[in-house]
């Protein structure tokens, strides 16, 4: 029967989540709200009977206690009312559950079409609830047209026995699956095909498909397997892999790199290789800690004698930009089946996120799809589910505003996982296919979600169309297969494991296939979420939560009796083989047969055009800028930017002490309440050891240039490393490339040329950088495309760019967790320390980007004479020397000062007149010795009787007292003539941190 | 040699934080094992073979029909009768977090009159609307039976739910204080009651409760994790507190104290 349930707090009680929805619409409306109360709604499409739909309500949907519900509408006053569910296809975690609880307290299983959709519906009270309002308000704050529909009703409107009717979402597609064959007999004829099937395949590729389809040898033997012209789903296939997001065409294109000044051209035969590639593998050569690089999803370095750990950063953009919720859990959820599906499977350790955005009170007259508000909303949440609901700790992360990212929100996820260094006797970081395993795909079905824009474009919408290509992560499906399959590995039970994430099957078995030398893929075994999808959709759908399995024979049965006691589903799809062929069967009868190296083989390279214009000759100068007369003011306002100011209300959202890792915590101080340089943990429970994390980005350099932009993040990912206690000699980075495109057109990106040099000078500069400091890339990813084109007030478009973005993660081992450090200052009397060279660099600054300004002088990295320095910190933390240290970052000195003293919640007494200073700053211009952001420099606070000692390990080292910490509550920060600068209470700062945000919990 | 106490700590379904509880048990002299639910109900494992049942915290079932929901319908149509044998036969039950909400929804707490089936209290959603990581002060109620918290007045631990605002009708409410039952109560530093002031009250929770027992203080919820604080380097301020030269050894650490009373309780 079909039956809907409405379930509500009892009238006595507070509702949360009502009470957020009116606050809400006060902020974004300005219209203050009577009041809002939420129903949740279950609508049953199943085979159930009237005492079974009412025992459901009683024993598991309604809580006596706090609800009340009923399968008829509930009698809640209203003005207005607003109904949101989700459209067909889109997953619906909660009515999947719902029918598992279904199953439990009815005690039996339910058919394919028996299902639970959940839904909401908003009883609000309030003057001028207009329907255009409602309509609103369900559109901007509550649905995404794009995933939710939505109705609203008026006291007029609504019918108290109908309620909002019954909806029920079903996905009906009245297909026939068929395999249609392509026409290539001109190039012209597949280009037609690619453009209408939305393959985007590059017109250098075309000629190269058709040569192998038409070649007379090829041809023979498809005919021997009732081929002839190639299917939808070969070329679908070939266009997966040889897509950009698959095959990084543009890190291992050819570069030619002009410097406009100097005339100077060189030729960069593939970025990757000669920048990440060649370098890393070189360093691994030398270290042995570097177990695994370069080929599997994650990247694998020694965490100790019995362990490895894993690591690998993603970025998850434009589905983000286009659901904001959905995309960041997707991302988040997606990046953790990497570790897992690294060797043999890695153990999940840590999560960590990075989002960037457009300014959260935007009001110009340009419309993004989503306001930056609404984004930053979105992805917190979608994290927040996905991290937390994996069971994953969050112990970092950094949130970025700049108007250049409204085109498009970049979402950065990073995961880190632990395995075995041995497993069943072999070494866990391996993995291979052999001929005569089984293809088993696990977890998730397949459904058309994540298929490229295709069917989204070219179908209209009905009640009953999928919403294609957006989706929603199911963490509670894959926490269980991760347990599964972690129990299978132990077990010996996994040759080899890849997730299924770009590309869907397409991918994950097409390239493991590649290690055994063919196979064959019964595709009319994949399970289906619902008929009717063809044969290529399931093929490179990226519908979630799957992963691939390589199974022995021998293995089958006891891996399959694991899965079903998990309550996982796997299933076998096919078989390796040693053909040389992938061969896909649909019923028997063979639908796809490629050969294994095409996709390697006689495609062409890409090509760019690189023309580097340095920032003088572009008209960049440094502003005239007169000496402040206000540092109070002018500090308390620098600690209130967007940028800076503090983002508590996120890090609470995410949980960093799940699985008891957590060493140095996300905040840290004596009210907790101050983000800390670096994350640690202590993956292994018995032991002292531990990792520390980090990640930085500055991308506001980029705008004078993306080397030293590059050479920066770097520097600072080391210094908040050592901060916290983790040691130089085993770092690891991740790079993730976030780039507005690069390909030079004169209409659409005539600016292309400089974009491509950028990104040049940012991979050479990654390569010095790591070479310098000695960092192994351990993984990395690059995403193109950060641009939109986004509509203005009379329907014009305009194309935003994103700033050129490199966000590096890296890693540092913990010897010993008990001489980690935190950054706050903590012992009245202890002395404070500066290390390092403040130079006249405010080019790309906190304080310049303020004012508009952007700069020249953009700080520069030293290497050679920032390591020995560094060196000696690393030393003089794991010698108990220093109580608290702190890498100097975005703001300055002064914004800096004031991090460590409010972590502390004490006073410094600063004397600005023993800074070490490089080159020449005018007297008095204080404002640049507070605010450059040079680099190579750290904060640290040593109690006097170590004094002596910490002041022998820096002879010969910028390294100087600068000023005491007090017991009092003022920062004091005197000038190079004796002059008093700054003078205020260290409480003051802190609520001008806290506010801007301070209203969010 | 004194036989080991065996204690069973559920996994599967979403269930996150079996590993540190089985440890933080095994650290207290235990012999922890992780048990899948399915394990356990299908018979492959006894509950009979142990002597405490630890629901841990999580997302059992994503938590997406109330927290512990869905995970206390599982348990108490697979397992119901033996559990509250389990229980009448003189065995510990611990809930923590998702666990706790679990029990309140299973009817095993607040188990009044002995009856193990009716649910009386709920944990709703928090106040501030989100769910929320941060360490909690926790006084602790000396009269209280429980087991598990012995011999504490007072103890740091974290909270990390979006659904642990404890409540329930106020006869219950009386009824809880009037025996007992309550246990844990969000304080201030220094122990004195929060009074319903956010964040010292994370989530608006009646009376301040964080955590209750049953009658016979054997079967024990709370929401705080005290799985999260066995090692010195989990206390947030910790490299503050050794700055000021106070460092917490392995005996004084509170929230493994918890695990300690638990398994002292059979060694007696």
């Amino acid at each position: 029967m079909q039956a809907r349930l409405e379930i509500t707090l009892k009238p006595e009680l507070e509702d949360a989540e009502g009470l957020a929805l009116q606050k809400k619409v006060k902020d974004v409306f300005g219209i203050e709200l009577d009041s809002v109360r939420c129903i949740r709604i279950l609508t049953f499409d199943a085979e159930l009977t009237e005492a079974e739909c009412i025992l459901a309500r009683d024993r598991i949907f309604c809580n006596p206690v706090s609800q009340q519900a009923s399968f008829e509408p509930l009698d809640l006053d209203f003005d207005g009312c607003i109904w949101v569910g989700f459209r067909p296809g889109v997953r619906d975690n909660a009515g999947a559950t719902a029918m598992e609880a279904l199953s439990d307290v009815l005690g039996r299983t339910f058919g394919p079409d028996d299902t639970v959709y959940t839904s909401r519906r908003y009883c609000i009270k309030g003057k001028g609830l207009t329907e255009k309002l409602m309509d609103r308000i369900a559109g901007e704050l509550l649905a995404n047209d794009i995933i939710q529909q939505w109705k609203v009703f008026t006291k007029e409107s609504w019918d108290v026995k109908e309620g909002v009717g019954l909806i029920l979402p079903k996905v009906r597609l009245n297909h026939e699956p068929e395999v249609t064959n392509i026409p290539i007999d001109s190039d012209a004829s597949l280009q037609a095909v690619s453009q209408a099937r939305n393959l985007a395949l590059n017109p250098n590729d075309v000629p190269v498909i058709r040569r192998y389809f038409l070649n007379p040898d090829t041809l023979a033997l498809r005919r021997e397997k009732g081929l002839e012209q190639p299917t939808d789903i070969e070329i679908e296939y070939i266009a997966q892999g040889r897509s950009d997001h698959c095959n990084h065409n543009t890190f291992r294109g050819l570069f030619r790199y002009r410097d406009v000044e100097t005339g100077e051209l060189e030729v960069i035969d593939n970025l990757f290789k000669t920048c990440i590639q060649n370098p890393t593998l070189k360093m691994q050569k030398e270290k042995d800690w570097v177990v695994s690089v370069l080929w599997d999803n994650a990247g694998a370095a020694r965490f100790d004698d019995q362990w490895n750990y894993v690591i690998t950063g993603e970025t998850h953009n434009s589905p983000s930009n286009m659901e904001a919720y959905g995309g960041a859990i997707t991302g988040i959820v997606g990046v953790y089946r990497d570790p897992l599906g690294t060797g043999k499977g890695a153990r999940l350790i840590m999560g960590s996120y990075g989002f960037c955005l457009g300014d959260l009170d935007y009001d110009g007259p340009l419309k993004p799809r989503l306001h930056p508000r609404r984004i930053l909303d979105g992805v917190v949440e979608g994290v927040r589910d996905g991290g937390n609901k994996s069971g994953v700790p969050t112990p970092f992360g950094q949130v970025t505003f700049h108007s250049g990212y409204m085109g498009k929100c970049l979402v950065f996820v990073t995961a880190l996982g632990i395995m075995p260094k041995t497993v069943a006797g072999v070494p866990g970081h391996e993995k291979t296919t052999s001929p005569g395993e089984h293809i088993i795909m696990c977890g998730g079905r397949v459904g058309k979600d994540g298929i490229h824009g295709v069917t989204a474009s070219s179908e209209t919408f009905s009640a009953h169309t999928p919403a294609g290509h957006v989706q929603i992560g199911d963490p509670y499906t894959q926490k269980k297969m991760h347990d599964f399959l972690l129990e299978a590995r132990d077990a010996g039970l996994i040759a080899f494991i890849t997730d299924n994430g770009g590309g869907g099957l397409s991918s994950s078995i097409g390239e493991s296939a590649r290690f055994a030398g063919g196979c064959t893929v019964e595709l009319d075994k994949v399970p289906l979420k619902y008929e009717g999808l063809d044969q290529w959709e399931i093929w490179v759908s990226e519908s979630q939560e799957r992963m691939t399995v390589s199974v022995k024979p021998e293995h089958l049965e006891t891996f399959m009796a694991l899965s079903e006691k998990h309550a996982v589903e796997s299933t076998v799809i096919g078989t390796y083989t040693d053909t040389g062929y992938l061969e896909i069967t649909w019923k028997g009868k063979t639908v796809a047969w490629i050969h294994m190296d095409l996709l390697e083989e006689g495609f062409p390279q890409w090509e760019f055009d690189c023309e580097w214009i340095p920032p003088k000759l572009r008209g960049i100068y440094e502003p005239v800028v007169g000496a402040p007369l206000d540092y109070n003011g002018l500090l308390k306002t620098l600690l209130a930017r967007p940028n800076i100011a503090s983002k508590e209300w996120i890090v609470r959202q995410y949980d960093h002490e799940v699985q008891a890792n957590s060493v140095i915590k996300p905040l840290v101080g004596k009210e907790r309440d101050i983000p800390s340089d670096a994350a640690v943990i202590r993956p292994v429970l018995d032991s002292e050891r531990g990792i520390a994390f980090t990640q930085t980005l500055l991308p506001t350099y980029s705008q004078i240039d993306a080397g030293a932009m590059t050479a920066a993040v770097i520097d600072e990912a080391v210094r908040r490393l050592l901060a916290v206690g983790g040691g130089l000699s085993e770092m690891g980075g991740v790079d993730n490339f976030c780039w507005p495109d690069i390909q030079y057109h004169p209409d659409k990106n005539p600016d292309g040329r400089f974009k491509a040099a950028q990104l040049v000078r940012s991979c050479k500069t990654l390569q010095a950088m790591c070479e310098a400091y000695q960092i192994p890339l351990l993984s990395g990813k690059d995403s193109m495309y950060v641009d939109g084109h986004l509509q203005g007030p009379f329907g014009e478009t305009r194309k935003v760019s994103g700033l050129e973005t490199l966000q590096f993660s890296a890693t540092a081992m913990v010897e010993n967790v008990w001489l980690c450090q935190s950054m706050d200052v903590k012992n009245p009397g202890d002395r404070l320390y500066l290390l390092g060279e403040t130079a006249n660099e405010l080019g790309g600054s906190e304080y310049y980007e303020w004012m508009g300004y952007v700069g020249l002088n953009v700080p520069e990295v030293y290497p050679e004479i920032f390591l020995p320095l560094y060196q000696a910190l690393e030393k003089a933390i794991k010698n108990e020397l220093v109580n608290s240290a702190h890498a100097l970052a975005r703001g300055g000195l002064g914004v800096h000062l004031a991090l460590v003293a409010m972590a502390g919640c004490r006073g410094l007494n600063v004397d600005l007149g023993r800074v070490k200073i490089r080159g020449e700053i005018p007297l008095e211009r204080e404002d640049i010795l507070l605010f450059s952001e040079s680099c190579g420099r750290m904060l640290v606070t040593v109690p006097r009787e170590k004094e002596k000692t910490f002041t022998e390990l820096f002879d010969g080292f910028p390294c100087v007292c600068i000023g005491e910490v007090m017991e009092n509550d003022i920062l004091r920060i005197c000038g190079r003539q004796g002059k008093e600068l700054v003078n205020t209470c260290v409480a003051d700062l802190k609520q001008s941190f806290k506010q801007p945000f301070g209203d969010r919990i | 040699m004194t036989r080991q106490v065996k204690v069973l700590v559920l996994t599967g379904y979403g269930l996150n934080c079996d590993m540190e509880t089985a440890h933080a048990f095994e650290m207290a002299g235990a012999a922890p094992e992780r048990v899948h639910i399915n394990s356990l109900i299908g018979g492959d494992e006894r509950l009979e073979d142990y002597q405490i049942l630890v629901f841990g915290g999580g997302f059992s079932w994503g938590d997406d029909h109330g927290a512990g929901v869905v995970q206390a319908v599982r348990i108490m149509t697979g397992l119901g009768d033996r559990i509250r044998r389990f229980i009448a036969e003189g065995n510990l039950v611990m809930g923590i977090c998702n666990g706790f909400q679990t029990l309140v929804n299973t009817g095993l707490l607040p188990g009044f009159d002995g009856d193990y089936t009716r649910r009386e209290v709920a944990l709703l959603h928090n106040d501030c609307g989100n769910f929320r990581d941060q360490w909690v002060d926790l006084s602790v109620n000396q009269a209280s039976p429980c087991i598990f918290t012995r011999g504490m007045d007072y103890l740091p631990l974290p909270v990390r739910h979006g659904e642990g605002k404890f409540y329930a009708a106020p006869e219950v409410i009386d009824r809880l204080e009037n025996s007992g039952q309550v246990v844990l109560r969000y304080a201030g530093r220094e122990g004195s009651p929060a009074r319903g002031a956010f964040p010292l009250n994370p989530n608006g929770a009646v009376n301040d409760i964080a955590g209750i027992c049953d009658p016979t203080g054997r079967v024990f919820g709370l929401m705080p994790h005290p799985e999260a604080f066995t090692h010195f380097t989990h206390h947030p301020d910790w490299t503050r507190l050794k700055a000021e030269g106070c460092v917490l050894q392995e005996k004084d650490l509170p929230g493994l104290n918890i695990f300690r009373n638990a398994v002292a309780f059979f060694k007696k």
